[in-house]
């Protein structure tokens, strides 16, 4: 083989190591949310806290929907941001089901009847971390699924299964998803970060110095 | 099929030169989508879920693995063994490396169509990326059976 050829190979290998390369670094960059107009609704009575009691500590809000792959893989994160930083972070979780999940709205509306028996982090916790269990099931299987997570929490399983189908939790949830989209909210998990939308963060130290970041420089 | 099987007992003729970069541009627009999918699956990494696309539902389907291996990763494979070979036919212009390489691209479509009858389907949900790949490969066998009618050798011209 000539000089020739060989540089001509070379050239070519280059090429090729360069698209993965470049895609490496490119995809190691924080997403950046597209599209959001306006800053988070006030945290309110009817919102689901957990963390921090104090209203001058940081807040991080999360519009997630229980069916969604990349809110799983968020979850755990979120659970051990909030397990080491639970005096200085106060967490909001608010629905946002989306149209392609086909038990996202249901599992939604379990977690909204757990929490009206106090109970809604509880929910939140078995919906994620038994995703797998019931995202591909039908409508009734995974009704009985939920049932069964109700029974687990010992909840009243007459009152919980009056409540999931009511229409103040129906429109709970929509409440919550209105006020996403006209902020122009349009995909799951979306983090604020008192008040304001944030790049997803890509590893837990992203997130963690994200959050953290804010507590201090946040006024009461 | 009987043109497949006719064109691959008979020689090719040499291809020129731009009608090669066309399909190594492809294979590459293609392995760059495929490497982008792989590279995502590695670091774990997992789009987030929007209003308007599936793309989470399709990545983190059971249909995403074959034996454990990402389809993604076989993407890679696929259209690096394609942009070798052409390039190969480019360096050495032995047309039988061409014909070998171009006759891979009836796998890809193969593969291409079971994908697209899975996201609408099965998994009724679509991912960008997938789609683009789906049209790479799509590409590259329309790019296969126009060079194969074109400059397969005929019995006229054999003769």
């Amino acid at each position: 083989m000539n000089t020739k050829r060989i540089i001509f190979w070379v050239c070519f290998a280059i090429i090729l190591i360069l698209i993965v390369w470049g895609l490496i670094v490119a995809m190691g960059k924080p997403v950046t949310q597209t599209g959001i107009s306006g800053t988070a609704p006030e945290v309110t009575a009817v919102d689901h806290v957990a963390g921090a009691t104090s209203t001058s500590v940081s807040t991080l809000i999360e519009y997630s929907d229980f069916q969604c792959p990349a809110c799983k893989s968020y979850y755990p994160l979120v659970e051990k941001l909030m397990s080491e930083a639970s005096t200085t972070v106060r967490l909001v979780y608010r629905h946002y089901p989306l149209p392609q999940h086909q038990n996202a709205l249901l599992a939604a509306r379990a977690s909204e009847a757990a929490s009206l028996q106090g109970k809604f982090w509880d929910m939140y916790r078995l919906l994620f971390e038994n995703q797998e269990t019931w995202d591909e099931l039908s409508d009734t299987s995974a009704r009985n699924v939920f049932s069964g997570y109700a029974e687990q929490l010992s909840l009243d399983l007459t009152r919980y299964a009056a409540d999931l189908d009511s229409a103040a939790v129906k429109s709970r949830i929509s409440a919550d998803q209105d006020a996403a989209q006209a902020i122009g909210v349009n995909s799951t998990p979306t983090f604020f970060v008192n008040g304001k939308a944030v790049v997803t963060p890509s590893t837990y130290d992203q997130f963690k110095a994200l959050v953290t970041a804010s507590a201090t420089t946040s006024t009461p | 099929m009987t043109n497949l099987k006719r064109w691959l007992q008979r020689p090719l003729q040499p291809v020129p030169l731009k009608v090669a970069i066309i399909l190594l541009v492809i294979a590459l627009l293609g392995f760059a989508d495929a490497s982008y999918l792989t590279i995502e699956h590695y670091r774990g990494v997992i789009p987030p879920c929007s209003v308007v696309s599936g793309c989470e539902t399709v990545l983190t389907s059971t249909y995403s693995k074959v034996l454990g291996i990402p389809v993604s990763l076989l993407g890679v494979v696929f259209y690096l063994v394609l942009l070798v070979g052409v390039f190969a036919y480019i360096d050495t212009k032995k047309t039988f490396l061409l014909k070998w390489t171009l006759a891979l691209t009836f796998f890809g479509f193969i593969g291409t169509l079971w994908f697209l009858y899975l996201q609408a389907f099965v998994l009724h949900s679509f991912c960008v990326y997938c789609l683009g790949s789906a049209a790479t490969s799509t590409l590259l066998f329309m790019g296969a059976i126009w060079v194969f009618s074109k400059y397969t050798v005929t019995d006229t011209l054999a003769a």
